[in-house]
């Protein structure tokens, strides 16, 4: 049953707040719902300590035929990391989001894409899953156009057209993989794969839709294009929750489905994913590098990051895995802070170029040490989270093999050092170019929940670096139980 | 029967794509509303074609046999009704862009891209 609470809060929000019910309630009513998805989703991971995997057959329609919910380990960490970052967001919208946006229905919208989201982390159905991206992709559509400036709208335009695109290769390659297969249940699509005799050959086209519907909505490599050219468009709570949260279902899923079917095809997969994730690394980094806007450097970073995620899948082995869902967790929670502080230096300063920013680090401390928590945790400094994740992908990597790949991901990690630093000098370190006449004074306490958000997620990325050992302790079992999918099979069909 | 329809949804792609690469952003929303149907008919098609299968089906094995599969039909809804919501949606972005912008141009969307 408590599978069924993570889309039917979200919704309960949505219909309440449809009522004619004065907007300040609507205001309360959002961080506590938010408060409540985190509430459950911690419900959910001590559960998982004991049992390991639970589904919810809906109108209790047996699993190959009904639609199955189903949650394991990886699913209940991604649902609590994505909880985490949609409180901070929460939290950081009340003062950052203006009041006209408010009334006319951002919660609503916002928690549209909250249902989506954990819609999406316990599909165990391929079809399911489409309709749970469909969700999140109608709410993400609006919310990026609400408001209706031309910069938005433009944005808009492009990140609607590529994810309608790779919905219809999604949905192309679910109807062929069903007129094959007869099926569209993940577990059940599983074990039929492996009965197949030729499980290679006429199988591929569908796999590749499929794969490549998931590519561009995780942002990889050839698939990228629509990212860094709308993400840096809407408010900046609006970014900050996409960056946390849209690209990364796109790369559970990849994750999701490697490990269930492509893996039986493993020396054409692999390959593929292998090139995709280094690619990614390397071009995402080094698009970074050249920009000077403040969100577009970090819109390149996570088409780059995302990448390590995908070369510890394409490792393959249980450390590698561990260490792909550790990172994916510590990228979510870091990358939202650090667009969230953006979003402040956009609210005092009125500009997000590079050129013209700067001395913040003695206009305000507090912001400055939440970018340096974020942005170093990013590049992967010792204690802060990103460290851990990095080098449990990396010596994984050289573990099993991967040698060069592992030097490249390195190599990538200084770069992306080099663009957090660059970030860091211009914005908060170097004198301000020219000073602007009289900034204005910031009223006490309007800052307040901005800075809630931001210190949830920082004092996060601390927790996980200091609390590393347990929690990839947790991952490890995660991999463990994706490298088993017989494990996931028998459960969801017995 | 299958080679005329995958023949057709050849054809529906060919526009689909042709419309999605002209500047004008009307034509770029028609091919996205052309693609979705060419999509639509490949699981319709995937679904397996049968001229004589019956829609209720008796207890008796022989009827089993002959019974049409009627997923691919409740997929095929599913996805109708989503690219109607968003057929909603992404003309009243249009609209919306046209009040904002007076133009159909899509070269004047490059304001926001990454340079």
């Amino acid at each position: 049953m408590i599978l069924f609470g993570f889309v039917i809060l979200p919704l309960i929000y949505i219909l309440i707040s449809f009522l004619p019910v004065p907007i300040s309630l609507k205001k309360g009513l959002s961080t506590l719902f938010a408060v409540m998805n985190l509430l459950l989703s911690i419900l959910l991971i001590a559960q998982m300590r004991e049992v390991g995997m639970v589904k919810l057959e809906m109108g209790s329609w047996q699993a190959p035929y009904g639609i199955v919910l189903v949650a394991d380990r990886f699913s209940a960490f991604m649902l609590a990391i994505a909880a985490v970052v949609i409180l901070a967001c929460v939290l950081y919208s009340h003062q950052s989001i203006d009041e006209e946006r408010k009334k006319t229905g951002y919660f609503q919208f916002l928690f549209g894409i909250v249902m989506g989201v954990n819609g999406s982390f316990i599909a165990g159905d391929l079809f399911n899953l489409y309709v749970w991206f469909e969700v999140m992709l109608m709410a993400s559509f609006i919310l990026m156009s609400h408001g209706g400036e031309r910069a938005q709208l433009e944005g808009s335009i492009k990140y609607l057209i590529l994810n309608l695109v790779s919905s219809f290769f999604f949905v192309a390659g679910i109807g062929l993989l069903y007129g094959k297969l007869g099926t569209l249940n993940l577990a059940d699509i599983s074990q039929k794969i492996i009965q197949l005799s030729d499980p290679t050959g006429s199988l591929t086209s569908p796999l590749v839709l499929i794969l490549i519907g998931f590519a561009i909505k995780g942002a990889l490599f050839p698939f990228f294009f629509w990212l860094p050219a709308s993400y840096h468009t809407p408010p900046p709570a609006v970014s900050a929750l996409f960056a946390g949260l849209l690209t990364k279902v796109g790369i559970y899923s990849i994750i999701r489905f490697y490990t269930l079917v492509l893996y039986t095809n493993h020396e054409f997969w692999n390959l593929v994913v292998l090139w995709l994730g280094v690619l990614s690394m390397v071009i995402g980094v080094f698009t970074a590098t050249s920009q000077y806007d403040f969100r577009k450097i970090l819109s390149f970073h996570i088409i780059s990051q995302v990448g390590y995620v995908v070369i510890g899948l394409g490792f393959f082995t249980i450390d590698s895995l561990a260490g792909a869902i550790y990172f994916l967790g510590h990228n979510m929670i870091a990358k939202t802070n650090t667009f969230l502080v953006a979003g402040w230096v956009e609210k005092r300063k009125g500009t997000l170029n590079l050129k013209v920013l700067g001395d913040l680090f003695r206009e305000n401390t507090t912001w400055s040490i939440l970018f340096f928590i974020s942005a170093f945790a990013l590049a992967g400094i010792p204690p802060l989270s990103g460290f851990i994740g990095k080098y449990a992908v990396i010596k994984s990597g050289i573990d099993s093999g991967h040698m060069v790949i592992a030097l490249v991901a390195l190599f990538v990690g200084v770069f992306t050092l080099f663009s957090m630093l660059k970030i860091w000098l211009e914005v908060f370190w170097k004198p301000q170019p020219e000073v602007s006449e009289g900034t204005e004074v910031v009223k006490p306490g309007t800052e307040r929940l901005m800075l809630a958000g931001s210190v949830l997620l920082a004092l996060m990325t601390v927790g996980m670096g200091l609390a590393g050992e347990p929690i990839l302790n947790y991952c490890q079992a995660a991999a463990d139980d994706l490298m088993h999918p017989a494990r996931y099979v028998e459960f969801i069909l017995n | 029967m299958e080679l005329i329809i995958a023949i057709f949804i050849g054809l529906l792609y060919a526009c689909g794509v042709y419309l999605l690469l002209r500047r004008s952003i009307v034509k770029l929303i028609l091919g996205v509303f052309v693609l979705g149907n060419a999509t639509n008919l490949i699981i319709f098609l995937a679904g397996g074609l049968e001229r004589s299968g019956i829609g209720f089906i008796k207890d008796d094995v022989e009827s089993q046999a002959q019974m049409t599969d009627p997923l691919p039909q409740a997929l095929i809804l599913t996805a109708i009704v989503i690219s109607l919501g968003i057929a909603a949606y992404i003309l009243a972005l249009k609209f919306k862009y046209f009040e904002v912008t007076g133009t159909h141009d899509l070269d004047q969307l490059k304001n926001t891209e990454q340079k």
